[in-house]
């Protein structure tokens, strides 16, 4: 692949990228979320179509490929979600879509599918019956089973997305060893990873993508893991934010052991009057999860809040704004906007709820306040939520607490999707905030933005908060090993 | 073909359906008129109000459910099962009044029913309320024996006192339905949870807004109007069976749609439905004054809601792209 070039509206996804694979290396990819991974995958599959480059396979040369193109060529996709009907068996889903028929093609023979799908995964020194229904599988299971399939096809080259990542340890493992195998048999395997470890373990070369660039390709021993990780979040031009100094007051919420079984476990923090916290770590590291626990939307197995020294309970996000808790959620279109409605609507929600009559000119009054102070770009207060930017659609969900009573916001991913200028603008917003007295948990994967807009930075890991950073302490680098629990960072954990 | 033109005439349907509704009822006038004269008298025309005065209550409650995203497609049944019991208590001598009270609170109970069993599983209020049409049907077939109840004239003053001659009061009646909605709609913090739990329900319930709760008064509103809608249909037609108002859901979820409420809910105004009950009206009348076979009447009804649909699905296209 060579100079691939993709854009989707004003993102560059993908910028003039070229990635070599050998027929048999296992190639890792790896880059924060949005460095352009998912993209340059489907341009593969055939999924998407590249705006430049060329795709050269076995010396043939093509624009852009087709799913079906792809896949007679034996590219093979392998997602981070099983992709295999859960109701049909391991030997119909090996051979799905090109059944063995008999009779001139009326009837499957469905007792030649079970012993071709035998052999072939005897072949592979696979062991899950041919007969099982993939329902009854593990996932590790199921996870092979996609990789059978895809050989079963002669796949010559496999993409792998995130492979283990429902997978334990053990699994994991055996996962590997496979993949070592057909790489041993001359196919050519992608392999996208978080998990740096694995990458080290498994991949012959290593290319680092960065918001939609490849920022260099290593063999695996020419490399360390820090060496990788800088390059990963190495910025030229960090879009820090200054904040100003606030004396911080009292305690507002104090949060003891709290767990939820699969989300959660033992999480102990608090927040001060005037300060924000930030919470680092992996998406499904249970930090959004957590911080609904503060807003009535989760109910935790165990654990206490204390809210302005009070036992709090919330039992509802009705009880919890009642208590003096504003939370903007991650994502807008589906946690906060009424996209059908009008701005005013969005904006002077929470007001009204406290009232049963409507007084449209103190409404109208304190939306046009409330927009203006966040400096919303729009055509009028009657202009529908939807039509507008990211941006401004962010804006007019913060807004709508300016119009509240709160002590405590809760933002999780403040600035996801949103442009330059609209996250300084909440960023100012913030700040004013928290001079005000506020305090703000902010949940983050933008790093710049955890290091520049937080006091202190919780770091979650698998569910627990397994660090508590001074901001003034943290860098990416730091931050990022955290994250992935590398070598150096265990034993700093409380 | 001019691009620029045609999306202007689209917005233009966009920003004032009911106003195009008020065109095809006015085109509609006409031709009824030309084709046959006594469309245009006096005595037609108090028919006609008559006529959608009942349809005007239920298409009231169907509002606040659809636009809320909500369906209550046994408000018919509903109706009937109301009517038979305001019958029959009347037919045992109870009096007229407190007849029609514990008329009005059955549909209530039932429309209450139909919206907690919805919630209470989760289940589509749709599919709850189709199986609703079953129970309430066969409530008021056990209660009557299948027979009609009529009322000797019970409800006399009610069903035929016009105002000056010609307006009659039970449209007066079905125009206080319409503002109540309507100042529920746009006055109330009530009627702004119907449009947010519509819009986006997981957007409501994190802006602190009980959506279980509201959804239950949505019904419990519903309810009124059917019952209302009950007590009406009795009074103007003296008698009541369990087939009482049976395909009057269709009219009323009709209306709604045709007044130009998607049907995904979020959007709305009770003037919309207000033209499409009125349009409603004006078709089946006209169409039984310019003598259309009844069957073909039953044909152009149905294309009707197609059209209405299509316009509705036209609009939320064109509103997409501003």
């Amino acid at each position: 692949m060579s100079g691939a070039s993709k854009r989707f509206g004003e993102t560059q996804a993908l910028d003039n990228v070229s990635l070599e694979l050998a027929s048999n290396e296992v190639h890792c990819l790896v880059g924060e979320n949005g460095a352009g991974k998912s993209t340059l995958i489907k341009i593969l599959a055939g999924a998407e179509n590249p705006d430049a480059g060329t795709i050269t396979i076995s010396g043939r040369r093509y624009a852009n490929l087709e799913p079906d193109t792809a896949m007679e060529l034996g590219i093979a996709t392998i997602y981070q979600d099983v992709e295999l009907i859960s109701s049909l068996t391991v030997a119909e889903n090996i051979f799905l879509g090109r059944e063995i028929r008999r009779f001139g093609g009326s009837i499957i023979d469905f007792k030649k599918q079970e012993q071709d799908a035998r052999l072939l995964m005897d072949g592979l020194n696979i062991s899950i019956p041919e007969w099982a229904i993939v329902d009854t599988l593990s996932p590790a299971d199921q996870q092979t089973l996609q990789i059978v399939k895809a050989m079963g096809r002669d796949a010559r080259i496999m993409i792998m997305d995130e492979p283990t990542s429902s997978l334990g340890l053990q699994e994991a493992r055996a996962l590997m060893k496979l993949i070592r195998d057909l790489r041993d048999r001359g196919i050519g395997i992608i392999y996208i990873s978080h998990h740096l470890e694995e990458v080290f373990e498994i991949g012959d070369r290593i290319t680092i993508l960065k918001d939609g660039r490849v920022v260099k390709t290593v063999d695996r021993g020419d490399a360390t893991q820090q060496e990788v990780t800088t390059a990963m979040v190495g910025r030229e031009s960090p879009a820090f934010h200054n904040r100003s100094e606030i004396r911080r007051g009292s305690e507002v919420v104090q949060a003891e052991g709290l767990s939820k079984d699969g989300m959660f476990s033992d999480c102990s923090f608090q927040v001060r009057a005037g300060e924000i916290l930030g919470i680092g770590g992996l998406v499904g590291s249970g930090r959004s999860e957590l911080v609904r626990v503060l807003f009535g939307d989760m109910f935790p197995d165990s654990g206490q809040i204390m809210l302005r020294g009070e036992p709090y309970v919330p039992v509802s996000p009705k009880d919890a704004i009642h208590h003096g808790i504003a939370y903007v959620g991650e994502d807008r279109h589906i946690q906060g906007l009424f996209p059908g409605r009008p701005v005013l609507e969005n904006v002077s929600v929470i007001h009204n709820e406290s009232s049963f009559m409507l007084n449209h000119r103190v409404e109208a009054q304190l939306a046009f306040e409330a927009t203006g102070q966040m400096n919303m770009v729009m055509a009028g207060l009657s202009q529908r939520a939807g039509s507008l930017s990211g941006g401004n659609q962010q804006k007019a969900i913060i807004a709508r607490w300016l119009l509240a009573e709160f002590d405590l916001l809760i933002l999780d991913e403040p600035t996801k999707g949103v442009d330059v200028g609209a996250k300084s603008q909440i960023y100012q917003i913030m700040d004013h905030l928290v001079e005000e007295g506020k305090a703000i948990i902010m949940v983050s994967s933008d790093m710049p933005e955890l290091i520049s807009m937080s006091d202190r930075i919780a770091v979650m890991r698998r569910g627990r908060i397994v660090r508590v950073i001074d901001s003034k302490d943290a860098d990416e680098q730091q931050l990022v090993n955290e994250y992935l629990g590398l070598t150096g960072a265990e034993e700093n954990e409380r | 073909m001019n691009v620029g033109f045609g999306q202007a005439w689209r917005q233009r349907i966009v920003k004032n359906q009911w106003f195009f509704l008020l065109l095809v009822v006015i085109a509609l006038s006409v031709i009824a008129t030309i084709v046959n004269p006594r469309y245009f008298t006096l005595r037609n025309l108090r028919n006609l109000l008559d006529q959608i005065s009942v349809l005007g209550l239920l298409a009231c409650g169907a509002t606040i459910l659809i636009i809320s995203g909500n369906f209550d497609i046994s408000v018919g049944a509903n109706l009937g099962l109301s009517a038979c019991v305001i019958g029959l208590l009347i037919g045992i001598g109870v009096p007229p009044a407190v007849s029609g009270a514990i008329g009005i609170l059955v549909a209530v109970a039932g429309s209450a029913f139909i919206g907690g069993a919805a919630l209470l599983f989760r289940a589509p209020s749709f599919i709850i309320s189709l199986a609703g049409i079953s129970v309430f049907q066969g409530i008021a077939l056990a209660l009557t024996g299948g027979t009609l109840q009529t009322i000797y004239g019970e409800y006399e003053a009610l069903g035929s006192t016009r105002f000056f001659g010609v307006l009659p009061l039970l449209f007066v009646i079905g125009l206080m339905g319409y503002f109540l909605v309507h100042f529920i709609l746009t006055k109330t913090q009530l009627g702004r949870r119907v449009y947010a739990i519509g819009d986006n329900k997981r957007a409501a319930f994190l802006a602190g807004i009980h959506v279980t709760k509201n959804t239950m008064v949505f019904f419990l509103l519903n309810g009124f109007f059917v019952g209302c809608a009950a007590l009406l249909m009795i009074a103007r037609v003296g008698a009541a069976q369990p087939s009482t108002g049976a395909g009057m859901e269709l009219q009323a979820i009709g209306s709604v749609v045709i007044g130009g409420a998607p049907m995904t809910g979020g959007r709305g105004s009770i003037l919309g439905t207000f033209f499409g009950v009125l349009l409603w009206g004006v078709v089946a009348n006209s169409l039984n004054m310019m003598r259309v076979n009844p069957y073909f009447q039953q044909v152009t009804i149905g294309l009707l809601i197609i059209v209405a649909v299509a316009v509705s699905s036209l609009r939320s296209r064109a509103e997409g792209k501003l």
